[in-house]
């Protein structure tokens, strides 16, 4: 085996351990670790890159690759800034709810209860 | 008969600051010694802005970060709907670019119950029309055509934040925006909810604090990204 396979088949048990070790809902940390196996073997494999491209028309196995890696970062934008703005919204509610909480010198002539 | 009671006890007035230390004092200064019942929403300033506005007479809710003056707002209607004898709802901004006299003229039509939600105009008043910087005005009344092609409102002044409301359309609005297009999300509100609106001409004071606070090239920008994205949320 090549010496940079060696090296990317560790990178990639290393990630699939911190994956694994990371407090993410299950179904995300499969997903992950899928792609990690997916990985190791084209690493170990190349060629099977190659032959899958060939059928789908595509190129070189690199190109099926790169398409790829593509789709899921397009994808994975989108969720991730989906999920920010929810974050964001639920930060200005956690924000309200303490403002309204707390008023600080309660203007003594319009009373909070009837 | 009883008389009625005046407006100033029946309103809240609402004012988004966020560091507003400097100008802050005055503005709710001069609306308290007209009259009128103030509530400061303080964005999450790192200044003295809560200080300052709690001392010279108005209620203060804090936020403890900083989201958006659309969430000031909400945050401060939430609290004008919580008082049961507040019928009114005027926002004021927190920069002295607003007269506080304007806030009675702002009221009478809703008063009256010849409308629902009444809307400040500097373009109304032909004297302030030219005291307006060019760009910015080119600015407004892009974003004001562009308003007006999406929701159908004749609205001449679409990011003025003197405005008063009713209660109960106030109650009504579903406001989601937290940052800065709120406006034109008050404006969809309205047409979606076909509430009786007016507008009326105000006073704007363009000091060179206020220009410099002012609405950017780049804040139009991302009002119109907010706008665009809001759709698809």
């Amino acid at each position: 085996m090549l010496r940079s396979q060696i090296v990317l088949i560790i990178l990639m048990v290393l990630y699939a351990l911190y994956v694994i070790r990371l407090r993410t809902p299950t179904r995300d940390r499969l997903i992950y670790l899928g792609l990690a196996a997916v990985g190791g073997c084209l690493v170990i494999r190349p060629d099977w890159s190659t032959s899958i491209a060939s059928r789908l028309s595509i190129g070189r196995g690199v190109d099926l690759v790169l398409y790829l890696f593509v789709v899921f970062s397009l994808f994975h934008f989108a969720t991730t800034a989906a999920r920010l703005r929810g974050i964001q919204r639920d930060l200005a509610e956690l924000s309200r709810s303490l403002a309204l909480l707390s008023p600080e010198r309660r203007s003594p002539d319009l009373p909070r209860t009837p | 008969m009883t008389a009625t009671p005046p407006l100033q006890s029946r309103t809240i007035v609402v004012i988004p600051a966020f560091q507003e230390a400097t100008m802050i004092g005055e503005v709710v200064g001069k609306l308290r010694a007209l009259g009128w019942q103030v509530v400061v929403v303080d964005d999450g300033s790192r200044d003295h802005t809560s200080l300052v506005a709690g001392n010279a007479g108005a209620t203060v809710l804090r936020h403890p970060v900083n989201i958006g003056q659309g969430g000031a707002l909400r945050t401060g209607f939430a609290w004008a709907l919580s008082i049961p004898v507040c019928e009114y709802v005027v926002t004021f901004d927190a920069d002295g670019q607003h007269d506080p006299e304007d806030v009675e003229r702002l009221l009478l039509p809703i008063a009256m119950n010849r409308t629902d939600v009444v809307l400040g105009s500097r373009f109304l008043r032909s004297d302030d029309a030219g005291r307006i910087p060019s760009l910015r005005r080119r600015l407004l009344r892009l974003a004001t055509l562009g308003a007006r092609l999406r929701t159908g409102l004749r609205i001449t002044d679409s990011h003025n934040g003197l405005r008063a409301f009713h209660r109960g359309a106030v109650a009504r609005l579903r406001l989601s925006q937290d940052r800065m297009a709120h406006a034109s999300e008050i404006q969809r509100e309205i047409a979606r909810l076909s509430l009786r609106y007016q507008e009326v001409p105000v006073h704007i004071a363009y000091t060179r604090y206020s220009l410099a606070k002012g609405q950017r090239l780049t804040d139009a920008v991302s009002i119109l990204w907010d706008i665009l994205t809001a759709r698809m949320r």
